[in-house]
Order: C-alpha cells, then sequence, then structure tokens
C-alpha cells in the first residue's frame, strides 16, 4: 500500500541533527573568531606605531612646518631685539626645543673679520646670540661685529655649513624662474636644524652678481640664520593605544631591551627629521594584550550566541508550526472519515431498501409505503448532508448573499419549535420573548443558525433531560437569542476549539452522524451577518449559547 | 460665460506675478566685461591726417593706422605681449611700449608708418624708461629719463628720433628724482630727494648749475606743471602745491625767490588735482578737481567753448580730450560715465564737427550696467569718509549681499566712471561698495597723513565702519558680505578676514599684500631714495617690528575661519610666493577652504586676457559659493 507514504511524518532525527550542525558551527566560529581576534591585536600591536608615531611628532611637524618658516616672515628684518619675542615663542610653544642660536647675517662684497667668503660674496654675522630657558643675560651675546676676529670655531659652525649651501646655492640659481625648492635653507643633522630666511628673487640676483662679479661697494643685506637644537627625550609622550602599549620611551637608536621574561613584546620606529637618531620603544606584556584581546573577543561571541539563539529559535517554531499542521491534518482526515461515514449510511440503506424491493416479487400496500418512508427519508438525509457542505463553502468563500425580510420572531420561532417538536416529541422547547416583535433578517439563514442550535441541544443532552429554553431580548442596539439546554455540557479545556471546523468534543453522543461542522457553520453565518456567538457551559449542568444580530427594523 | 471668468483671474494673477517679481538685469556674459577692447588708446597724427589707434590681433593689442582716406593697416606683429603704450614722434613714425615677460620693465620700439619696419633701437638691458615733457619732439629730440647706469638712478638723455642717437642730457648726481624741462626742450627744473625732504632745483638755463629753490618733507609737495612765459620771467611754474595748505592748489611760483606768487585755483574740499597745461598757449587751461567726479575749472574761455560745445553734443557722458594735432584744432575726444567706457570721437574744431571712431567695448550693453553713486559716513572718531555704492539693476537695494573693494595703495582713491571690474559684480547681483578710507589722496593732506602707519588700524577701522554703516541702513544682508581688493586692498580684506571676525563671509585678494615686511623688503632698487619715506608711511620694519607683526595677516592665518581666494602672479616682484605657498598651506591645514591662483608667468597684474578671465571666473564662483546666493 502506497498509503503510508502519505502519512504525515515527523523527522525527530531530522531536527536533532540539525541542533547538533548548529552547535558544532558556534564552537567552530568562537574558536575561529578568538584565534583571529587573537592575530589582529598581535598584527595591530606592530602597525599602529605610525599612528602613535605621528600623534608624538606633531609638535615637531608644527615647528618644522610652520614656525620655522615664519622666520622668512620676517624678510631678514629680526635683529637682537626682535628675534627675543619670536625665540620666546619657540621656547614657551616647543619643550623640545632646548637652545637657539641666532646669527644676525650680513651679506655684501666687503672685507670682513669673521665669517665665510665666496667669490666676491662675503656672508658674515652681525652678531650671535643664543637662547636658552633660564639663560644668565650675560652669555646670550657670543659674539659681536664689533669686535672683530672673536668669534669661535665652535660658535660659527652651524653658520658656515649654511653659508656654503647658500653659496653654492647661489652660484646655481637660475635667477629667471620663480623660486620652487625652498629646502636649500633647511640644514637638518641629528639634533639640530638650521634655517635661514629665504631671500626675495631680486636678492638673490643680487646676490649672484656680488659673488660673481666686481662690482662696487655693496650695501649691506640682513638676513636671518637660526640653529635650533632639539633634544628628541622631551618631546611629549602621548600614547594613543593605551590598550595595546603598556608602555611607550624615546630611546636612542641603538638601544635593545635587556628585559630576558618571554612574555615581553616590543616593537619600535624611528623618528624623523632631525630627530632620527632616536626611535620611539613600545613594549607590553602578553597579559596585557590579552586581556586587550578577550575585551575584542567579546563582542564577536555575543553576537555568535545571539545567532545561535535566533536559529534555535527559528528552528522551534518551524517545528511547532509543523505540529499544527500535522493536527490540522489528522482533523481533515477524521472529517473524510466521518463524512463517508454519513454518506455510508444512507446510502446503504437505499441499497438495503432497493434490494428488497427488488427481490420481493411482490409489495404489499404496507412495504411499498415502508420502502418509500425509508428512501425518502434516506435521499432528505443525503440532501441535507450536502447542502450543508455546499452552503459551508459557499459562506467560507462569501458566495451567497443575504436576503433581509421583515420577521416576526413569534411566528418564526414557534415554526421552528412545532418542527422540532414534530420530529422529537420528548424534547421540551422552552420559548419567551421580551419585547421584540419583528426584525429584520435573512431567514433562511436564521433558521439555519436555530437549527443547527437546537439539533445540537438535543442531540447533546440525555434522554432523561431533553429540554431547551430560548430567549429572545434586546441588548442596546442588538437583538440576542439565549439558547440555555441541560444537556452534558462542554469541559472548559475544550469550550474554545467547539466552533472550529471539524472539532469535535469525544463523547458517547456523537459517535455518528456528526461532521463538527455544525457550530463552525454557524459561526461563520453569523459573522456573515455581523452578528456574534458566544458560549458558557459547565459539564453536566448544560450549555448556554448566546447569539447576538444587529437590530435592525 | 461662465468659464471665461476664471480665465481673467489666471491671466490677472500672471500680471501681477510678473509685476511683483522685480525684473532683474540680464546676466551679461563674463569675457564681456573682460575682453580687451575693440580700439582704444585713439590718437591722431601731428599733421591731423592719420588716426591710429590700438586693437587686438591673434588677442593681443597692435597699432593699426588709418589714413584721412580712410585705409587701414596694422603696423605692429605683437603675439606674446599687448602694447603698453605708443604715441607719434613725427608725421610718419611712432613709437611704442611692450611690456616683456615676467618684467615690470617696458621696452621702447619705433615703427614706421608708411612701411610699418619696425626698429629695436634702444640698448639692451634691464631698465626702465620715462618719457619726459609730455612726449613733445622738439628739434627731432625727445627726451627721456633711463636708469641704464644705475638701476636706483634715472639720467636724461636726448634721442634723436631720427637717427636713434642717445646723447645723455644731465646727469643724476645721486639723488635727483624728477627731471622738467621747459617749452623749447631745456631741462630747467628738477626734483631732488633725500628719501624724506625734497628739494625743488632750478636754472635759468642748461649751461648754468641747478641751485635750490626750497625745501619741503614729502608731505608737502610742489609739482610743476609748466613754465609761464619763455622770456618775460624765466623763473615763473605753473604747480600743483600743498604747501602752507591743506587741499592742494594751482598756483603760480617763482623759483628765482622761492615764494608763492598767486593761487589760480583751489577748492574748499578737494585737492586740486591736475592742470591741464598748453605749450602752445603757456597757460594752464583748466584746473581739475575731484569731489564726487572729476570736475573741471576753466581758466581760459577758449577751452571752455570746446568743452561746452563737446558737452552738449555728448549729454550724459564725461568728456577729455585725449589726443590733438600740432595745430590743436583735430581733436580726439573720449567719452565714458559709470556705466560705458564710451566712445572715442574726432573732433574738428573748425567746423565743430563731431565723427565717433568707435566704441571701446560695443558688446557692452549699457542698459544692462548700474549706476555708481558717492556715499557718505562718518568714521567711529568721527571723520567723513567718502565712498561709492554701486547696487545692482532694478533691485530695491534693501538686504542684498555686498562686496566690499578697498582700493589699492593706500595712497590712491577709487574715482567715479566706469570700472569692469565693479559692473560685473553689479551684474551678478552685488553691491559694490568702494571706500576713500584715510590716507586715501585727493582729499588734502591731513586725510592723507592720517593714514600713514595706520594699516590694520585706523584705516582697517574706515573699512569696517563703512560696512557697519551699509548694514545699519539696510542694504546690505550682514550675512553676505565679502571683501576684496589687490595690493593694498587685498591686504584690507586678508586683515578683515584675520580681525574682524564675523563680519565677512569670505574674502578674496588679488596679488595682495600678505606681509609688511615682505612690502618693504620689495620696494624696487630705484626707489631706495624713498625708503626713508616709506618708514613714515608705512612703519621701520626693525624698529616697528611688533606693529609689522601685530597686522600682517601672514602671522594670522589661525585666526581666519572664512574661505579665501588667493590670486598671485609667480614673478610678482612685490610678493614672495613662497610666503604665499606658506600661507595658502597654512590654511588649508587648519580646513579652511581655500581658492589659489597661481600664474607662473605673470607679475603683480594678470596681463594675459585668459588668465584675467580665469580669474574672474574663479572670483564668480567663489563668491557665489560662499555667499549663500
Amino acid at each position: 500500500m502506497k498509503a503510508d507514504q502519505q502519512v504525515y511524518r515527523k523527522n525527530f532525527v531530522l531536527v536533532v541533527a540539525f541542533l547538533v550542525l548548529i552547535s558544532l558551527s558556534l564552537i567552530a566560529a568562537l574558536l575561529l573568531g578568538f584565534n583571529l581576534t587573537k592575530k589582529y591585536v598581535e598584527n595591530e600591536f606592530y602597525s599602529a606605531k605610525i599612528n602613535v608615531q605621528e600623534e608624538i611628532v606633531k609638535p615637531y611637524e608644527d615647528f618644522f612646518q610652520n614656525k620655522i618658516p615664519e622666520i622668512s616672515f620676517y624678510q631678514g628684518y629680526l635683529d637682537s631685539v626682535s628675534v627675543v619675542k619670536y625665540v620666546d615663542t619657540v621656547l614657551k610653544r616647543f619643550d623640545f626645543v632646548t637652545k637657539v642660536v641666532f646669527y644676525d647675517t650680513e651679506i655684501s662684497n666687503h672685507q670682513i673679520s669673521d665669517g665665510l667668503k665666496m667669490g666676491n660674496m662675503a656672508v658674515s654675522p652681525r652678531s650671535v646670540l643664543q637662547f636658552k630657558r633660564n639663560i644668565k643675560p650675560d652669555s646670550v651675546v657670543l659674539y659681536k661685529s664689533s669686535l672683530p676676529n672673536t668669534l669661535s670655531i665652535k660658535n660659527s659652525d652651524e653658520f658656515n655649513k649654511m653659508a656654503i649651501r647658500f653659496a653654492s646655492f647661489i652660484e646655481a640659481v637660475d635667477t629667471a624662474k620663480a623660486l620652487s625648492n625652498d629646502d636649500i635653507f633647511y640644514n637638518i643633522s641629528p639634533s639640530k636644524i638650521t634655517y635661514m630666511n629665504i631671500p626675495r628673487r631680486e636678492e638673490l640676483k643680487i646676490f649672484k652678481d656680488l659673488m660673481k662679479k666686481s662690482v662696487p661697494v655693496s650695501p649691506l643685506y640682513q638676513e636671518d640664520i637660526l640653529t635650533f637644537y632639539l633634544e628628541p627625550q622631551l618631546l611629549k609622550i602621548k600614547n594613543t593605544h593605551p590598550e595595546l602599549y603598556q608602555k611607550i620611551s624615546i630611546k636612542p637608536l641603538v638601544y635593545e631591551s635587556i628585559d630576558t621574561n618571554p612574555n615581553l613584546i616590543a616593537t619600535d620606529i624611528a623618528l624623523p627629521g632631525a630627530l632620527a637618531d632616536y626611535k620611539l620603544y613600545f613594549s607590553s606584556y602578553r597579559d596585557y594584550l590579552n586581556k586587550e584581546i578577550a575585551r575584542r573577543f567579546l563582542p564577536i561571541a555575543i553576537a555568535l550566541i545571539l545567532i545561535y539563539g535566533v536559529l534555535v529559535t527559528v528552528a522551534y517554531l518551524i517545528f511547532r508550526n509543523l505540529n499544527i499542521n500535522s493536527k490540522m491534518f489528522k482533523l481533515q482526515y477524521d472529517f473524510i472519515n466521518n463524512l463517508t461515514h454519513e454518506f455510508k449510511t444512507p446510502v446503504s440503506v437505499i441499497k438495503i431498501a432497493g434490494n428488497n424491493i427488488r427481490s420481493s416479487h411482490e409489495l404489499t400496500n404496507v412495504e411499498r409505503k415502508h420502502y418509500g418512508k425509508i428512501l425518502d427519508e434516506e435521499a432528505d438525509k443525503l440532501n441535507d448532508l450536502m447542502n450543508k457542505l455546499l452552503s459551508f463553502t459557499q459562506i467560507e468563500n462569501r458566495s451567497i448573499k443575504l436576503k433581509y425580510e421583515e420577521i416576526s420572531l413569534e411566528v418564526f420561532i414557534q415554526n421552528v419549535i412545532d418542527t422540532y417538536q414534530l420530529k422529537h416529541p420528548d424534547f421540551d422547547i422552552d420559548c419567551a420573548i421580551d419585547d421584540v416583535g419583528y426584525f429584520k433578517s435573512d431567514p433562511v439563514l436564521l433558521a439555519s443558525v436555530f437549527s443547527n442550535l437546537i439539533d445540537n441541544a438535543y442531540k447533546y443532552s440525555p434522554a432523561d433531560r431533553k429540554q431547551l429554553d430560548i430567549r429572545v431580548r434586546k441588548a442596546k442596539r442588538n437583538i440576542e437569542f439565549v439558547f440555555t439546554d441541560s444537556g452534558i455540557g462542554i469541559p472548559a479545556s475544550e469550550i474554545n476549539n467547539i466552533f472550529r471546523k471539524f472539532y469535535r468534543v469525544q463523547s458517547q453522543y456523537n459517535q455518528q452522524g456528526s461532521v463538527g461542522l455544525g457550530l463552525a457553520f454557524c459561526k461563520e453565518l453569523l459573522n456573515f451577518m455581523n452578528g456574534d456567538i458566544f458560549v458558557t457551559s459547565v459539564v453536566n449542568k448544560g450549555s448556554v449559547f448566546t447569539v447576538t444580530l444587529p437590530f435592525e427594523v | 460665460m461662465f468659464n471665461i471668468k476664471p480665465i481673467y483671474g489666471i491671466i490677472l494673477l500672471m500680471a501681477f506675478v510678473g509685476c511683483r517679481r522685480p525684473e532683474r538685469a540680464k546676466r551679461v556674459p563674463l569675457e564681456v566685461f573682460f575682453r580687451n577692447p575693440v580700439k582704444t588708446s585713439f590718437l591722431i597724427s601731428p599733421d591731423g591726417k592719420c588716426i591710429s589707434y590700438l586693437q587686438p590681433y591673434n588677442n593681443r593689442l597692435n597699432i593699426y593706422v588709418q589714413d584721412s582716406a580712410g585705409k587701414t593697416c596694422r603696423l605692429t606683429n605683437e603675439t606674446d605681449r599687448n602694447i603698453a603704450s605708443y604715441f607719434w614722434v613725427d608725421n610718419d613714425k611712432l613709437f611704442y611700449m611692450k611690456d616683456r615677460a615676467g618684467k615690470e620693465n617696458v621696452r621702447l620700439y619705433a615703427v614706421d608708418k608708411n612701411t610699418a619696419s619696425l626698429m629695436d633701437f634702444m640698448p639692451q638691458g634691464d631698465y626702465k624708461i620715462k618719457i619726459l615733457n609730455n612726449y613733445r619732439v622738439i628739434d627731432n629730440q625727445l627726451l627721456i629719463a633711463l636708469n641704464i647706469r644705475d638701476s636706483s638712478l634715472f639720467d636724461v638723455y636726448r634721442l634723436d628720433i631720427k637717427t636713434y642717437k642717445l646723447k645723455q642730457a644731465a646727469k643724476n648726481p645721486g639723488n635727483i628724482t624728477e627731471w622738467y624741462a621747459d617749452e623749447k626742450g631745456k631741462i630747467r627744473l628738477a626734483e631732488a630727494s633725500d628719501g624724506v625732504n625734497e628739494t625743488l632745483l632750478f636754472r635759468l638755463d642748461e649751461t648754468k648749475k641747478f641751485s635750490p629753490v626750497l625745501t619741503n618733507n614729502f608731505k608737502t609737495s610742489i609739482a610743476p606743471i609748466g613754465f609761464c612765459f619763455s622770456d618775460k620771467d624765466r623763473a615763473c611754474i605753473y604747480a600743483l602745491s600743498n604747501q602752507n595748505r591743506d587741499k592742494t592748489a594751482l598756483v603760480q611760483f617763482n623759483c628765482k625767490t622761492g615764494k608763492e606768487e598767486r593761487t589760480l585755483f583751489s577748492h574748499k574740499d578737494v585737492d586740486v588735482s591736475e592742470g591741464s597745461y598748453s605749450s602752445k598757449l603757456m597757460k594752464v587751461t583748466y584746473a581739475v578737481y575731484e569731489n564726487f567726479k572729476k570736475q573741471r575749472h576753466y581758466l581760459d574761455d577758449s577751452v571752455k567753448a570746446i568743452f561746452q560745445d563737446l558737452e552738449a553734443k555728448l549729454p550724459g557722458s564725461e568728456v577729455r580730450i585725449v589726443s590733438r594735432d600740432s595745430t590743436d584744432r583735430k581733436l580726439i575726444v573720449r567719452t565714458f560715465n559709470d556705466k560705458t567706457p564710451g566712445a572715442y570721437y574726432k573732433y574738428t574744431l573748425n567746423d565743430k564737427n563731431l565723427v565717433k571712431l568707435s566704441d571701446v567695448n560695443p558688446s557692452l550693453p549699457e542698459s544692462e550696467m548700474s549706476e555708481m553713486k558717492p556715499v557718505q559716513f562718518t568714521s567711529r572718531d568721527g571723520l567723513i569718509i567718502n565712498g561709492y555704492l554701486t547696487l545692482p539693476k532694478s533691485s530695491d537695494g534693501k538686504n542684498l549681499p555686498v562686496v566690499v573693494i578697498p582700493h589699492g595703495g593706500p595712497a590712491s582713491r577709487t574715482s567715479w566712471g566706469y570700472n569692469s571690474e565693479v559692473q560685473f559684480l553689479a551684474n551678478r547681483g552685488y553691491a559694490v561698495f568702494q571706500i576713500n578710507y584715510r590716507g586715501s589722496t585727493g582729499y588734502g593732506k591731513n586725510f592723507w597723513k592720517s593714514g600713514f602707519k595706520s594699516w590694520g588700524t585706523t584705516i582697517q577701522n574706515d573699512i569696517t565702519d563703512g560696512v557697519k554703516w551699509l548694514i545699519s541702513q539696510d542694504i546690505a544682508n550682514p550675512k553676505r558680505i565679502a571683501v576684496y581688493g589687490s595690493g593694498f586692498g587685498g591686504y584690507a580684506a586678508l586683515s578683515g578676514l584675520c580681525f574682524q571676525p564675523g563680519l565677512y563671509s569670505c574674502g578674496a585678494s588679488y596679488s595682495g599684500i600678505t606681509n609688511m615686511f615682505t612690502y618693504i623688503k620689495g620696494i624696487p632698487p630705484y626707489y631706495k631714495p624713498y625708503l626713508q619715506m616709506f618708514y613714515e608711511m608705512v612703519g621701520n620694519p626693525e624698529k616697528d617690528a611688533d606693529y609689522f607683526r601685530t597686522y600682517s595677516p601672514v602671522f594670522h592665518t589661525d585666526k581666519i575661519n572664512v574661505p579665501v581666494l588667493l590670486a598671485q602672479g609667480a614673478k610678482d616682484p612685490r610678493a614672495n610666493v613662497n610666503e604665499t605657498n606658506q600661507f595658502v598651506k597654512e590654511l588649508k591645514k587648519k580646513g579652511v577652504p581655500i581658492t589659489y591662483i597661481l600664474k607662473e608667468n605673470e607679475g603683480h597684474i594678470f596681463n594675459n586676457q585668459e588668465n584675467r578671465e580665469e580669474f574672474y571666473r574663479k572670483l564668480e564662483k567663489f563668491l557665489s559659493d560662499n555667499m549663500n546666493k
């Protein structure tokens, strides 16, 4: 039989396999994440030093790019008085500048006692001054041109270097072109920067003439040369990555740590420009880095676990839906079973009656009437069953139309009761109408609701308590029909299910002749007519069904 | 019938909307404002038969000559630079000056009218040339001054226009700054300067030595205009003098006694700026003074009659005589007003016939230009300051975006008349405000002197007060004010951005001074005698180093927070390009939006039309971007 292939399947193995798989994935992802984070942090330890260096060197860059070129703004007009102001701002702002030497320079073709002469061009200091923090006033002046031949080689070393550099520049300069490279006016050596103000293009032309030609005695052209002495160790250390570096220090270029602890990790980077014989030295212990690794891994782990949680929840929800669907499947299956059964009884009765009629040679009048009645009744049953199914689908699809008519309640209810009492003489139906005469509704549909409810009341009542009380009353804008029976009642656990399609409360009263459509059909009908239905019930005492419909006259 | 009504309503509404929106001036293309003039610098030949003019050829100004038959030909073939100026030396020959790439010096050439043959006759070298004695050629000789021997000194030479021989006429002993010749071309007056004091020197004839007449501080000036008589009194001269008075007057002065003999004309409010001297009549025919615009005070009836006839024939225009033939009977007349650069006319005295030669800029629609109105306000210390306000055409004059343009100098002034830059900005919807702040010339000695050593201080206050006055009059929208200038104007603009935060929404400097140290250092060698004077006017870079540092924008880039436009010629001898570069670098580093136009082959002023147009195009965009138009 192929039937068992169509049976609704629940594969628990699949569910378990899924759970195991995602749990394994979780563990793998956690491990991978941890390792990557560790690698990343270690790499960063070696690469982030550039950012730290940039930050530490910023004041130096500012000094080098902005403050030093400012000398050129003075166009050589700095003298022993005005230079003090400039130098003060330098010493105040830049801690790493320890000493400034100012050469108030004159360029001419005169005879000179101190300074350099190249061709006919003489570059000589008019005065040499030095500035430090807290310097004694009497040690400021190193040289004055009023005292010739007193300039020591030590004090003129930087000056001479610059003068030679400048002279070789003048020798080669193309004065027709705009001056493009100004780096010539910097002389950078370890811990020292010498700068000469950039002369104007016109002056360069004059200097070239001074050097190469013999021209009459020239005026003195003022230029400024300043030497800055730097102490890299005084640079302020700013640890912009405190999470990576436990300790940052400025060390000479040749420094190596003698700490033998294998857990110590270190790296270094050289300082730029005039600071180049020093480096930044970074070190951390492994524990310190581990803390950082843990800190960065935490959010990853949380995210992974969250994803895992979501997956499990989704899996649970899918499982639950499958369960519900399987129940639905079972209900429909039962329904078909019942329906078949329902059809089978009248059909087999008809078949027996047919057989009997065929096999008997002669039918007595009583027999004919008996079989006729049987056939008629069973055909009615089938018809009724089919009507119910049809109208139910129609209602569900909203393909029928309401036909409102004015109904006299008293006549309408009395007709229904009369029919039932003819059918079931043992059924005791009581009716009371409070203050309502007429109202508008579709009589066919309303009768359908009535017959369903009355049917149920009869069906689910023990033989000795077959009684029903119908009350009609007005409630605000609605009309209420209350059906109170003394039947077996509905257990509280089932009360929410009784209006569902194909649902039947399991009891001895519905072994046959019930499809579980009645109440569902009523509810659909009432919804369709803008009404509603409620139930309250006590087991073995009885149930109260309340139907409300909008009151229209 | 009924459905017609709403249509009327819509038409009415449209008409209403149409009226409500003020009719805006048509947007005139940028090129129209700044294109080289089609024909300009008209001159008439000494015999009155030919008319010459400059006209672009391959985008550069060249000389064209039109003879009496109307035949026109081009004489020169200059394609690298414009011809800066030219003049007739006789009926067949013209001299012209052309500047050389990247140098501020011009060079003199000659060209023959008939053969168009070019002569480059001047000695080679880097020197300046000044034409003396009002371009007059006497006995085939032209007087010129050259600093060829020593770049700081000008000697006088006689240039033979036929043989091109140069003969020294007077050697500069070292302190002469100006030379003057009489109607016979004899050098009889000179001005010597020791930097601060100026001495007037005089001699009766060239065989004698100069003797000093009187010495004045540079703040007092006696500027000779011409000699009064040829033989009667050889010591009498006409001069513009502010000796013992605040406002310069036109006087008659005796060089023998050193005394002023009489005042020919003076004005109570402003200086006499000019005297028109006729060497034929040997008299000053009219004096020019400039209150809100240049006005003439006539001293000769025949000249007055000529001008009155011209003014009657050309109503609504200012009239200038720019060239005359040797008989003074045929004239070239130039007109202009605030809305148009005007036109050239030929005027014949005999029949009073006026013939239009050419519009200076025919493509410029005069009707779209804006009126330049004189305005006055009082500065915080009670000084009355004059200026000009050009409102965009058809604006309601309220709540406008304003471009403030401080003039250069500062010893200069803004004058009334057509200015393409101002009209361009007005056409783009900006009100243009020009201020003759203290230190400007033309308003008397004291007003000029009050601008000494006041860069960034009281001069800047006058500009600031002017802007505040404009705001208080509801003319300026206080959130949409830009400041723009060149030279000292550029300094004032940058200084305004540095020291008046919040006043301007952006600023532009065209070859502006950023550093007063550089400015003083950049005084060219031939100006060296004037150095002391500059120290007095601007400041001494050593003694006033603090003042220089405090008020030079280059030291204060950190105070600038609004967008800046800088334009600079790399060969500008007055600025240091490295310094401008540094300025730009620092602003950029600070994150201030900066537009930098650096032209490798330009000097203080962008000479090439392409560069000029590029500058104005960028200026236009810069202003519209930063004044949320």
